[in-house]
């Protein structure tokens, strides 16, 4: 069924409209609550929270948007705010991956994977600012248009945010992350 | 390496990210909602102020300047501003050029504190971003503003932000106050500013409003107080219309405005 049948629906009050939004929308979601927190628990509990929120306030949506960039903004939002309230994980985190020397074993069975983790920790370095911009933009694959509505800026503004974000990761990546400078030199 | 391949390198080695196995959300999510009350479809407080509005629109619109002036308004976001002139001059809406700005008229020291105290749903940066179903952005420029040290919520039907940041030299003046409305929120109107000019923000359209005006929202309930009488920026982002107090330059304000961003 049309996305934009089931939103109208949605904001109707029909629950049962929302159920095949979710399902749509839920990997996204998650993924982006994952990658912001670092802990699945935490990522199912922000999606959770998503949905709950975007029910709470759907018959004010503009059914003519894309719903995912407006889910996803209720996401980023949640999941930054539990960031915030939670400094010592993401302390954590840093430590993690700054004691946690490159596995060569891991990298043989997995070259993809390896890289990709390394750089998720490299992204996780940058500023919450700067993180959102990139998960969006290479993680999620949203474009520059989906990308500003999801942070509520305009087109332009992702693009200056997203150059200096690549700025900074490069630097990153070239002095602390040799498995993926190779790659991206 | 090119900007562009760098980029494509970084698409490809996230596409190779493993994230853990999404988990049944839906499944968890509506048992929740069949336990949550219905949305109210119209909620009666609205049904009553749309009649109310519509009753006194109509009475107007037969009194012909005032029809005129209906009909000429202009909206930014959820703001619509009614210029002075029924028939608006070519002076009265202009294309912005960065200029001096007009002397203003300061509401007396003595009397904002109180007026901030009486201002309804005065709360925490860090509450009010729990609260409000979008990302509170902040003024980067100037470089040593910080965070508010006041932040209001109301909800007027979506939840509207208020930020408030006092002069460090006088800690009994408003430096600045920003208004974050939601699209969902009523609409603000004002009437008659003395100047109105058309610039920009981030490349799209925006108000700059100078003079003392009367200023009202169309929910009778929820009062936006004006603390600083002068100059007002208004600017919409997305979904979310901005409304910024100041007295700084029309010039200092777009700055302002375009160096909004989460808050670290």
């Amino acid at each position: 069924m049309d996305e934009s049948i089931l939103i109208r629906r949605t904001a109707n009050g029909d629950a049962t409209a929302l159920e095949p939004l979710m399902l749509a929308h839920q990997d996204a979601v998650f993924r982006l609550a994952y990658l912001l927190l670092g802990d699945p628990d935490d990522a199912e509990d922000i999606a959770q929270e998503t949905f709950l929120r975007a029910w709470k306030y759907f018959k004010r949506f503009d059914a003519t948007r894309p719903l995912r960039p407006w889910l996803l903004s209720i996401t980023s939002n949640l999941a930054s705010n539990k960031r915030r309230s939670a400094g010592r994980y993401v302390s954590a985190l840093m430590r993690a991956f700054q004691n946690e020397p490159a596995s060569d074993t891991v990298e043989e069975k997995n070259v993809q994977r390896t890289e990709s983790n390394a750089l998720w920790k490299a992204v996780q370095t940058l500023s919450l600012a700067n993180q959102q911009i990139v998960y969006l933009r290479y993680f999620l694959d949203l474009s520059v248009s989906e990308t500003a509505e999801v942070l509520n800026i305009a087109e332009g503004t992702v693009k200056s945010r997203l150059s200096r974000a690549l700025d900074q990761l490069r630097k990153v990546i070239k002095q602390d992350f040799p498995v993926l400078s190779e790659g991206l030199e | 390496m090119t900007d562009m391949e760098f980029e494509n390198q970084l698409r490809a080695i996230a596409s190779g990210m493993e994230y853990p196995r999404t988990p049944d959300i839906s499944g968890s999510v509506m048992p929740r909602l069949r336990l949550s009350t219905q949305p109210r479809f119209f909620s009666r407080k609205l049904a009553w102020s749309l009649t109310i509005v519509l009753i006194i629109i109509s009475s107007l619109a037969f009194i012909p300047p005032v029809r005129a002036a209906i009909i000429e308004f202009i909206q930014i976001g959820v703001v619509r501003i009614f210029p002075r002139s029924v028939e608006p001059t070519p002076e009265a809406i202009r294309t912005a050029t960065p200029q001096a700005t007009p002397p203003l008229i300061a509401i007396p020291d003595s009397s904002l504190i109180p007026l901030l105290k009486n201002i309804a749903g005065e709360t925490t940066l860090i509450d009010a971003m729990e609260t409000v179903p979008y990302s509170i952005l902040l003024p980067a420029h100037p470089s040593d503003l910080g965070q508010p040290d006041y932040v209001f919520v109301q909800n007027a039907d979506g939840y509207m932000t208020f930020l408030v940041w006092m002069d460090p030299k006088q800690s009994d003046k408003v430096k600045m106050s920003l208004h974050i409305i939601p699209s969902e929120s009523w609409a603000i109107s004002k009437f008659g500013p003395k100047v109105i000019e058309e610039t920009q923000v981030n490349g799209q359209k925006a108000i700059w409003a100078v003079g003392p005006y009367p200023l009202k929202l169309s929910n009778g309930d929820i009062d936006v107080t004006r603390l600083i009488q002068g100059n007002v920026l208004i600017w919409a982002e997305g979904n979310i219309t901005y409304r910024l107090e100041t007295d700084l330059s029309l010039d200092e304000a777009i700055k302002v405005a375009e160096s909004l961003e989460p808050v670290p």
